[in-house]
Formats: C-alpha cells, sequence, structure tokens
C-alpha cells in the first residue's frame, strides 16, 4: 500500500504493522485528550500552550513506551552474550551523548558561571540520559526475553 | 495461525536467521511466524514458501479444516 508514511516505517512486515498500531492508539488517545479539553475548557481557564506540549506529549511517550516494550528493538539479541555487548553499547552511547551534550552547550550556548547554574545543567541532562538509558534498557530487556522464547 | 515452517525448516537445516535473510524479514518475524503468533502477509507466505522449496498448501494449509 502506497503512503506518505512510509519513511516512518521499517522494512520488516511485522515491526511495520505493529508500528502503525502504536501511532493509530496514540492517534486516539491524542483525539480523546483534546475532546477533553474542548469540554472542560468551558469552565476552567486553559494554557492552550501547554495544552499542545502535553497532546505531543500524550502521543510521543505513548509510541516510545508501546514500541519499548514490545521487545521489537532489537530482534537480534537472543544470547546473554549479545544482550551484554548491546548493553555495553547503550551505556556507551548514553555516556557519549550526556558528555557531548555538555561541551556542545558549555561551548556554544553559555558558560555556566555560577555553580547554581552548573548544577541546573548537569541535573537536567542526567536526568534525560537516565531516562534515555531506562527506556533504552527496558527495550533491550524485553526484546531479549522475547527472542529467547522464539529462538529454536 | 498453525503452519508447518518450523519443522520444515529444521529438515532443511537451515536457521532462523537464514531464513530471515532470504526471505527479507527479522529472525524475530520469523521465530514469531512459527510460533503462530503473527500472521503473515501472503506475499510473506510466498517468500517462505519459495526459500523453503515448498507450496503454501503444504506450509499454511492446516490438515482438517477442508
Amino acid at each position: 500500500m502506497k503512503t506518505w508514511i512510509s519513511f516512518l516505517l521499517p522494512d520488516d512486515e511485522y515491526k511495520e504493522r505493529s508500528i502503525l498500531y502504536f501511532y493509530a492508539e496514540g492517534a486516539i488517545l491524542l483525539v480523546i485528550f483534546l475532546l477533553l479539553t474542548i469540554i472542560f475548557s468551558n469552565f476552567i481557564a486553559v494554557d492552550y500552550q501547554l495544552i499542545i506540549l502535553i497532546a505531543l506529549g500524550i502521543f510521543g511517550l505513548y509510541v516510545v513506551i508501546r514500541y519499548s516494550l514490545s521487545g521489537m528493538e532489537y530482534t537480534e539479541v537472543n544470547s546473554e552474550q549479545a544482550f551484554k555487548k548491546e548493553l555495553k553499547l547503550l551505556t556507551t552511547k548514553t555516556t557519549s551523548f550526556t558528555i557531548i551534550f555538555l561541551l556542545l552547550y558549555i561551548l556554544l550556548v553559555e558558560y555556566p558561571t555560577r555553580f547554581q547554574d552548573l548544577y541546573d545543567l548537569v541535573g537536567l541532562l542526567c536526568s534525560v540520559a537516565l531516562v534515555w538509558f531506562m527506556i533504552g534498557f527496558i527495550s533491550l530487556k524485553s526484546s531479549y526475553q522475547k527472542n529467547k522464547k522464539l529462538t529454536d | 495461525m498453525k503452519n508447518r515452517v518450523k519443522i520444515t525448516r529444521v529438515m532443511l537445516n537451515m536457521t532462523q536467521g537464514e531464513l530471515a535473510r532470504q526471505v527479507g524479514v527479522t529472525r524475530q518475524t520469523i521465530g514469531l511466524v512459527e510460533k503462530g503468533e503473527y500472521n503473515p502477509t501472503l506475499q510473506l507466505c510466498v517468500a517462505i514458501a519459495e526459500a523453503l522449496n515448498k507450496t503454501l498448501d503444504d506450509l499454511f494449509w492446516e490438515v482438517g479444516k477442508e
């Protein structure tokens, strides 16, 4: 089937179909949230900028969480050795991202002059890195468990 | 959907990975098809049948449902 969304979909047909379901489920949740917002906006003052951010968050988070829990990201990880290798790679990627982002921020955006600024920046960066690592780890663990059951 | 993909593949001494590469999907997809946890498209059924040198009936037709 020809569709403009193809560029967001993988080649593998099982993954393609599953991800389409996740997008569709996320879109329905988004519509429900927006309908509820319209109804409640008659009774309470609504900050539309915040509502748009929450709506995007609902869709994005839903798709990411469903994808991570589905165990379809790491299709080739079916042994303890492969699991450890991918875990090491994930740790390296997360650490590299944190260091590169911190350096680029200091070089291009702002050099934190006060201790409080540096503390805020490092705290935010560590939180993002931790969430990223946790999502990756959950996805890896789910994939490993799923693949173990499917491998002969 | 029950099928005879796994038994046929094992008889041909082929691994899941080899079959996956031949039909252009992931090893996980082959595993799901073999376990009957994913119903493949007709296109994938044909590709699997060709890779295993069998007909669709040989692999996917359930005896007793005729």
